[in-house]
């Protein structure tokens, strides 16, 4: 359980349930009544039912899915075992093996999106700049079959900028729950808020979708388009610092049933990739090089400025300011208040306030944000929020430092290479991000509107008579 | 001869009584139960009596109620998830000024640091919180502790320094500080083979008494001697293990701080006196504890906590299940 940020393992996310969180969802088995039969428990601990006639079959076990973890108040999750069968390695590389026992013209097309975390993680570990990572996971991921390899430009792209509108259309509305806005990118924070918190927060959080999953839309509704086919023929895995990026994944929000398909089908983590190679004896320094694909109309990489956790607050301060109050924002300047995870940063012009921004990571800044949000004390204007501490370089899914105790060094180190890419504000002209919004436009499909934007579910936990003992 | 002969019982609460402790003037005990009440009695007249009874801050049962090092703030925490902080006015009335929430499920124990800079608390959601309140009666969580695997029961802080201790149904003591940037688990204790149930301080900080499910109470010593500013890195030790005594679950001990008893109590509602046999105490040898006097009644269902009055010393106050607070008077035999 280890891989999941802190905020979650919080939330009883154990395998080990203690008595008073026995799972509680109920679930449903078909089978006929009939009389005369009787259950018989085999040495092997395997229940089987006899019938009149002395005839045993074996009974189904009772399954509880992922989904169904994920729509039941609960407990956060059940077992890991549930997220293993799903979301895997071993599972993303059946499908490869798969696709390729099949005919060329059934089979399907292999997607990878990578995120830059991932890749900062592994350069760390391997020893590698960020460029030579990059081209040495996509050289492996062709060498295991995969067919498409993109990093996350466009969505990270497409998240900052549709980010920036949601902020400046709430602080123009201000009516009561538009502001603060709160980040929405974090899955750990997201399920924490719906499952701990439920309706009164949820309005504040930013609609816009993660990075991943719209990197997902744009595989199963943009890239399809483009190479005219069905969005079915993709399995579009992603590669994330982030073991809760699973979870995102298997939201009901992000399957679309009309084409019966994820937008994400499949996360693995960086550490799971390092396993993956440790496992094969890859050496990752030594596997062929070769470039990422570029999506139809992308002319450009784009690294996004502000930081591991995605550079919402800056680029968002800096829009808010030129939208609202046609102000340039130099370099950000963050104030440090009680701990290196919780900064806040402001826009004075002429000595008045006009934005007050923080960045909140890990479990204990989110508190108290949420509690003083709870109480109507909550000054900020935006929340970059993040469960973990230190937030997405540091993620439950990175690799972590051999030696514990080298632990903060290991995370400078995955910072500066993270650095060393060149970065843009999302606010500054990027030609290709206008004319994906004018693509996106012309169908409705794809309409930017709903094509990035999500909603969130209450899921507080009502029962809780039935299921607290103590 | 030593003694422990019952000053009063006291009547109030309408279902189990939970805690009880002393303001650090010693002229209020605090109680509350399973009846959502905090009762504050006072002594007037040589009597105890219910003075101020706090009610409508809790939904459940009122677990543990602490004082702030000053007397001016009680915090009390509750199965409802919350803890509460009452703050004492001029007029010696209580109001609650603020409602800590965040604890996933029952919390079970509340405690202030010695500078009053803390508060620390713990939950069946196996975490350990670290409040602090700059301003405004605001408090802000500065710390969340995952080190425990299991129900966390009880927290005391050290007398001498910011050093937090708590104590599990996963059978262990941790050791908590702050590192600069966060709060981190320094030291684990493991010597317990059940539920540890309660665990206290010394006068000096030096030395921690805990008790436990196993049946036994437990001494243990900081290695490398007083005044050793390097806290942690030399480790405690297990010095002396009592068993026998009580046979059924303990569930609380007191360290006395000023003549050096220990209080315990449990399920076999009793409560027992140790002293330390200072004849034989010399440096070389470890560290001998007897029993200086049982109460084996003490009240007719378990004792779930015991309480020294710091002002006091011979004061010791009681509360069981049965509903009932118990004052009783120490006498420690004459040396």
């Amino acid at each position: 359980m280890d891989g999941f940020s802190g905020t979650l393992r919080l939330t009883d996310l154990n395998d080990f349930m203690a008595p008073a969180q026995e799972c509680i969802k109920p679930v449903t088995i078909n089978r006929i009544p009939e009389k005369g039969r009787s259950i018989k428990i085999t040495a092997s601990g395997d229940y089987s039912e006899v019938d009149a006639k002395g005839q045993e079959k074996k009974l189904e076990k009772a399954a509880i899915t992922l989904s169904d973890c994920l729509a039941c108040s609960g407990c956060v999750t059940s077992a890991e075992t549930v997220l293993i069968q799903q979301q895997s390695v071993d599972e993303l590389l059946r499908v490869i093996r798969e696709n390729l026992e099949v005919p060329a013209d059934q089979r399907r097309i292999i997607v990878a999106s990578v995120s830059l975390q991932s890749v900062a993680s592994l350069a760390r570990r391997y020893r590698l700049t960020m460029r030579q990572c990059q081209q040495k996971v996509s050289g492996y991921l062709r060498s295991l079959g995969v067919d498409r390899i993109y990093d996350l430009s466009a969505a990270s792209a497409l998240a900052l900028t549709e980010s920036q509108r949601e902020f400046v259309d709430r602080a123009r509305r201000n009516d009561p729950g538009s502001l603060p806005m709160l980040a929405s990118a974090c899955p750990g924070w997201i399920c924490y808020a719906e499952k701990t918190h439920g309706s009164w927060v949820l309005p504040y959080i930013n609609t816009t979708k993660s990075p991943q999953q719209i990197q997902g839309a744009l595989i199963k509704k943009y890239l399809s388009r483009a190479d005219h086919q069905n969005p079915g023929k993709y399995y579009h895995a992603t590669l994330m610092m982030c073991y809760d990026k699973k979870l995102e994944a298997s939201r009901e929000d992000f399957y679309d049933d009309v084409l019966r398909s994820r937008e994400v089908d499949c996360v693995v983590t960086s550490l799971e990739m390092e396993q993956m190679l440790e496992k094969k004896g890859v050496l990752l320094d030594q596997v062929c090089s070769s470039d990422f694909d570029l999506l139809p109309g992308l002319s450009t990489e784009f690294y996004n400025s502000g930081g591991g956790a995605g550079g919402y607050l800056e680029n968002i301060l800096r829009h808010a300011a030129r939208e609202l109050f046609q102000y340039e924002v130099g370099p950000v300047e963050y104030k440090t208040i009680r701990n290196q995870d919780f900064r806040e940063t402001t826009v004075t012009i002429n000595g008045e306030l006009k934005l007050y921004f923080a960045a909140a990571y890990g479990f204990r800044n989110i508190q108290n944000i949420v509690q003083k949000l709870k109480r109507s004390k909550c000054p900020y204007g935006f929340v970059e929020i993040m469960a973990c501490p230190s937030a997405c370089l540091n993620g439950g899914g990175q690799i972590r430092a051999p030696d514990a105790a080298e632990a903060k060094v290991w995370l400078q180190d995955v910072q500066e290479l993270f650095d060393s890419l060149e970065k843009t504000d999302a606010g500054s002209n990027i030609p290709w991000l206008d004319g994906l919004y004018r693509t996106l436009r012309d169908d409705p499909s794809t309409e930017p509107s709903k094509l990035l934007h999500t909603q969130y579910h209450s899921l507080e936990n009502k029962g809780t008579a039935l299921n607290i003992k103590w | 001869m030593a003694s422990l002969d019952l000053v009063q019982s006291l009547h109030g609460h309408d279902d189990r009584a939970w805690s009880v402790k002393w303001n650090p003037a010693g002229t209020i005990l605090a109680s509350c139960g399973s009846d959502t009440k905090i009762i504050l009695w006072m002594e007037e007249g040589g009597k105890w009596s219910a003075k101020v009874t706090l009610t409508n801050a809790h939904q459940r049962t009122v677990r543990t109620v602490a004082w702030s090092p000053t007397g001016t703030y009680l915090a009390s925490c509750s199965f409802d998830k919350t803890i509460c902080i009452w703050k004492r006015d001029e007029t010696g009335a209580f109001d609650s000024i603020a409602t800590l929430e965040g604890h996933e499920n029952e919390v079970k124990c509340v405690a202030w640091s010695i500078s009053g800079e803390y508060l620390a608390s713990c939950s069946r959601d196996k975490t350990v919180w670290i409040w602090t309140c700059e301003y405004d009666d605001e408090y802000d969580c500065l710390s969340v502790l995952h080190s425990h695997t299991q129900d966390v029961k009880k927290l005391c802080w050290s007398p001498s320094e910011d050093i937090l201790v708590s104590c599990s149904y996963d059978n262990t003591i941790k050791l908590f500080k702050d590192d600069g940037d966060d709060w981190t688990c320094v030291e684990t204790l493991s010597g317990h083979t059940s539920t540890v149930w309660s665990v206290g301080f010394d006068h000096s900080g030096n030395r921690l008494v805990s008790c436990s499910d196993d049946q036994t109470i437990k001494i243990w010593q900081r290695l490398g001697g007083e005044g050793d500013g390097n806290f942690g890195a030399q480790g405690w030790q297990c010095v002396c293990t009592l068993g026998g005594f009580h046979d059924r679950t303990i569930f609380d001990v007191d360290w006395n701080r000023k003549n050096g008893a220990i209080a315990s109590a449990g399920a076999d509602d009793s409560i027992k006196i140790f002293e330390e046999d200072l004849d034989v105490r010399d440096s070389l040898r470890e560290p001998s504890f007897r029993l200086s006097f049982s109460v084996p009644r003490a009240h007719s269902q378990d004792v779930n906590a015991v309480s020294w009055n710091p002002v006091r010393p011979n004061l010791l106050a009681s509360c069981s299940d049965d509903g009932s607070i118990k004052i009783w008077n120490y006498t420690q035999e004459a040396r």
